[in-house]
């Protein structure tokens, strides 16, 4: 074993779903150790698809695998006074917990971080919710179109003659889970120089707000609001099709715009009427038409590669999953680990987020399976004795 | 004044910033949010992009000034509290003086495309031998090696290329660009991550290490669920504009006023019962098209068609209000001013004004501060961005002990400067002409008053 920035770390994982499991997860590739903490019937994570095969299954959640490699798992019903005696003996052994629960559940419980720290003066809890801990939102309910739309993303996403447009999948999840890490992250640093742990508050609205640095500041700076993109208008610079796909184009990098022309092999490119941008707006019907043609039998693959690598030009393919799957460059990242699950067997994940020389991401291990190391950790970290874990298996704490 | 007594977390860190545009600029923003001191490199013929092309930013009060590089709104919210030197690194004396200043700073940050650090020797092995424990934090578009390493990139071509707009369009519609830099984001994530993860690890081991961010990788991350599900199943799901890909209702609904919505979404029968209650329609509690999540997918439509009925009327903010009261996961889309004004988020210190020197003409401005709170470490922008130059003279004779004469040669050689030697024509338009053009929904004239009352 490689030493890691976090292998002198253990975090307890209450949270539940995407972000905050993400966040955990995180902490585990960099070496610390993650126990995940579920309810008996599973953390809904377990019941978002897609599925390996066609049937919902707990075990074969994809996503959930996902968000949750490099953790071991137990369940445990906090809501039971052995259940949170349980949970305080395992915050007593542990550097950070990563809770998603709506504000105030925990300390409903007994089990928030003025309660935890008095047994663990040097905790550090890192919560991930909707719209925070404080403020008039806080309460609010929320998943990612909400932060889709309360961000302001939304607002300048897809056409102006259309309703706005949220991207596709979860990204603001995503980036909570990260954004959650690098939070945590930083008060591991003033921890070991301090000694002292704390609340680490992320929010979801928050952290996809933080992506609208020309948008926020133009209304502050002059009173502007931005907009969707107007429909029409010519289509470089946007999504356009080409032999079996779809490319776009930009002008800049390393190339001119009459090496744009011999790219696109058609002289009249270069004619006077498209030399600068407000030209081509202007004559954005004729652009429109050589584009169309003079890409309409070239394919994606080609044109990426000639585009990018001769002419040095910003130029973009829109690839789908099985194109991720199969990329030269993502497999010269190591972008892509195998793991076995004892489910759902072995698998190719996406995991390397990014590469360090020392110190990186390591996937060692695949998610767990429903309370799969119940006995591991209550006997080993615990040291309950087997007797006692069949009691509380008996009355239905863990 | 308690709060400044708190040490931040990386107080005594020196950085030297030598990056562009959105991405890294943004990370060593929040990296001096947190303490480090940030000294960021511009050339006087290569200033950063975000200083200048009057469409990507705002003038304060819509006034270019006499020095509009240093006016710009989204070059001021990413550089806030950094110190500014100019050094012409096309040149070897340029370099000369940025290899001393590698030699005395914990962390060098950049984001050219690979072969420019190579070319100078000073990619990583080469900056590690003036420094043996150096951390370097490197940004580019497809990484430091691998085929496409050498390729221009920009977030508007990548997202295309990562995933993400086969992801994104209206239902049945043609793949959309995200159109807001959005992989930058993920990169300024990572590298603050990266960042931090370098340090612990010098911290513990002694050793310093290279933190590589492609941004190609970071965003193919992001529809991991979506690689997954093809690796898999050889599944494809399908673009499906705002619906959810497992749970119905879900979308976006007009409300009233011109161009005002707001979303909701239904994760379970509770959240359906409600919402039923809610909209006046107790009676679909029970209809049998709508009877489980399945049957709301299959008739999603016929929802829709009654959300917006009653959306319509109504004003988005209380759309959102009456549906969270009642249990129902829902939020009016925000604009730019919604955004600005929020009390939640300004009651919670997200939205944060710096304060420039009068001198500067650009009075007060609201920025974004972080999406974090560390519970007893107060953390805020610690001061505006720098003008162009602004601490040449400080760091060069301050810092590295160079001497006046040693100073002023370098000025004479326009090796450093204060004002840039190349920069692109300022676009200036009446905000009108901007709305006009389409570039802009609206512009709010009292946007200052609306800023001061709402505080």
């Amino acid at each position: 074993m490689f030493p890691s920035a976090l292998d002198d770390i253990k975090v307890l994982d209450l949270s539940r779903g995407i972000a905050g499991p993400l966040c955990a997860r995180l902490l585990g590739d960099f070496g610390a150790d993650v126990i995940k903490v579920e309810p008996r019937e599973g953390e809904c994570g377990r019941r978002m698809p897609p599925f390996f095969g066609t049937e919902p299954d707990p075990e074969k959640s994809l996503f959930f695998l996902l968000a949750n490699l490099n953790k071991r798992g137990v369940t445990l019903d906090l809501e039971t006074p052995q259940g949170a005696a349980l949970l305080r003996a395992l915050a007593r052994k542990v550097d950070v917990v990563v809770e998603s629960f709506p504000p105030g559940y925990l300390a409903s419980q007994g089990l928030d971080l003025a309660s935890l720290e008095r047994e663990n003066p040097g905790l550090i809890m890192t919560s991930i919710t909707p719209f925070g801990q404080t403020g008039p939102k806080s309460h609010y309910n929320g998943n990612e179109i909400v932060a889709y739309a309360t961000s302001g993303i939304m607002h300048i996403s897809g056409t102006a003659d259309r309703e706005p447009l949220k991207h596709g999948g979860f990204p603001a999840q995503y980036e909570a889970g990260m954004n959650g890490m690098l939070a945590t992250l930083m008060a591991l640093l003033v921890r070991d120089e301090t000694g002292e742990g704390q609340a680490v508050d992320v929010s979801v609205q928050e952290v996809a707000a933080s992506t609208l640095v020309i948008n926020q500041p133009y209304y502050s700076w002059s009173g502007g609001v931005q907009n969707r993109r107007r429909s029409e208008g010519s289509l470089f610079g946007q999504v356009t099709p080409c032999k079996d796909g779809f490319f776009v184009c930009q002008e800049g990098g390393g190339a001119s715009w009459d090496e744009l022309a011999d790219f696109f092999g058609r002289e009249e490119l270069k004619e006077e009427r498209f030399a600068d941008p407000a030209q081509r707006a202007l004559n954005g019907e004729a652009l429109d038409e050589i584009l169309l043609a003079a890409t309409c039998e070239r394919s994606m693959a080609e044109m990426f590669e000639t585009a990018c690598g001769k002419y040095r030009m910003l130029f973009g393919i829109v690839q789908t999953p099985a194109d991720l799957a199969r990329c030269r460059q993502l497999e010269a990242r190591k972008f892509y680990e195998e793991v076995d699950h004892p489910v759902i067997g072995r698998i190719r994940v996406p995991f390397r987020l990014f590469n360090m020389t020392a110190g990186g991401a390591q996937c060692r291990r695949p998610s767990p399976l429903l309370g799969q190391h119940n006995d591991e950790v209550y006997g080993g970290v615990l040291g309950l004795l087997e007797k006692e874990r069949a009691e509380l298996r008996g009355r239905g704490v863990i | 004044m308690e709060e400044r007594e708190k040490k931040l977390p990386l107080e005594g860190l020196r950085i030297v910033d030598i990056s562009n545009i959105f991405s890294l600029p943004y990370a060593s923003a929040l990296l001096a949010d947190l303490g480090a001191e940030v000294i960021k490199i511009e050339g006087p013929g290569r200033i950063d992009l975000t200083r200048q092309g009057g469409l990507s930013g705002a003038y304060p009060d819509n006034q270019p000034g006499d020095d509009p590089w240093n006016r710009m709104s989204t070059f001021n919210l990413l550089n806030r509290g950094k110190k500014d030197l100019t050094l012409d690194l096309s040149r070897p004396e340029g370099r000369e003086v940025l290899k001393d200043l590698i030699k005395i700073s914990d962390v060098l940050m950049e984001n050219f495309t690979p072969r420019v650090m190579r070319n100078w020797k000073l990619d990583y092995p080469n900056a590690k031998k003036l420094n043996d424990d150096l951390i370097m934090v490197s940004n580019s578009g497809y990484g430091q090696e691998g085929p496409y390493s050498q390729y221009p990139a920009q977030a508007t071509t990548q997202e295309a290329t990562h995933g993400l707009a086969d992801a994104t369009g209206y239902e049945g519609g043609a793949p959309s660009k995200a159109g807001q830099s959005f992989v930058d984001f993920l990169a300024t994530w990572a590298l603050v991550m990266g960042t931090a993860l370098a340090l612990r690890y010098r911290r513990r081991f002694g050793k310093g290490l290279w933190v590589d961010v492609g941004m190609y990788q970071l965003g193919c991350a992001m529809v991991s669920e979506r690689i997954l599900d093809h690796e898999a199943n050889g599944r494809r799901s399908e673009r499906i504009g705002n619906r959810h890909p497992w749970l119905a209702p879900q979308g976006c609904y007009r409300c009233a006023g011109e161009d005002q919505w707001c979303v909701l979404s239904v994760r379970d029968e509770e959240e359906w019962k409600a919402l039923c209650r809610e909209i006046g329609r107790p009676e679909l509690e029970s209809d049998e098209r709508f009877l489980s999540n399945e049957a709301r997918i299959a008739h999603h439509d016929e929802i829709d068609a009654v959300i917006g009925a009653w959306t319509a009327r109504q004003d988005k903010f209380a759309v959102m209000e009456r549906l969270q009261a009642a249990g129902v996961p829902a939020g009016a889309v925000f604009d730019a001013r919604d955004l600005n004004l929020d009390p939640h988020l300004r009651s919670r210190g997200f939205l944060e004004t710096l304060d420039f020197p009068p001198e500067r003409g650009i009075g007060k401005r609201q920025i974004i501060g972080r999406p974090w709170r560390l519970g007893k470490t107060p953390l805020r922008a610690r001061g505006p961005a720098p003008t162009l130059g602004q601490n040449n003279r400080a760091i060069l004779e301050g810092l590295l002990g160079y001497s006046r004469v040693r100073v002023e040669e370098l000025e004479e050689a326009k090796i450093i400067a204060t004002e840039p030697t190349k920069a692109r024509p300022v676009v200036h338009l009446e905000m009108d002409e901007h709305v006009r053009q389409g570039r802009l929904s609206y512009w709010d004239p009292d946007f200052k008053a609306h800023l001061d009352s709402e505080e």
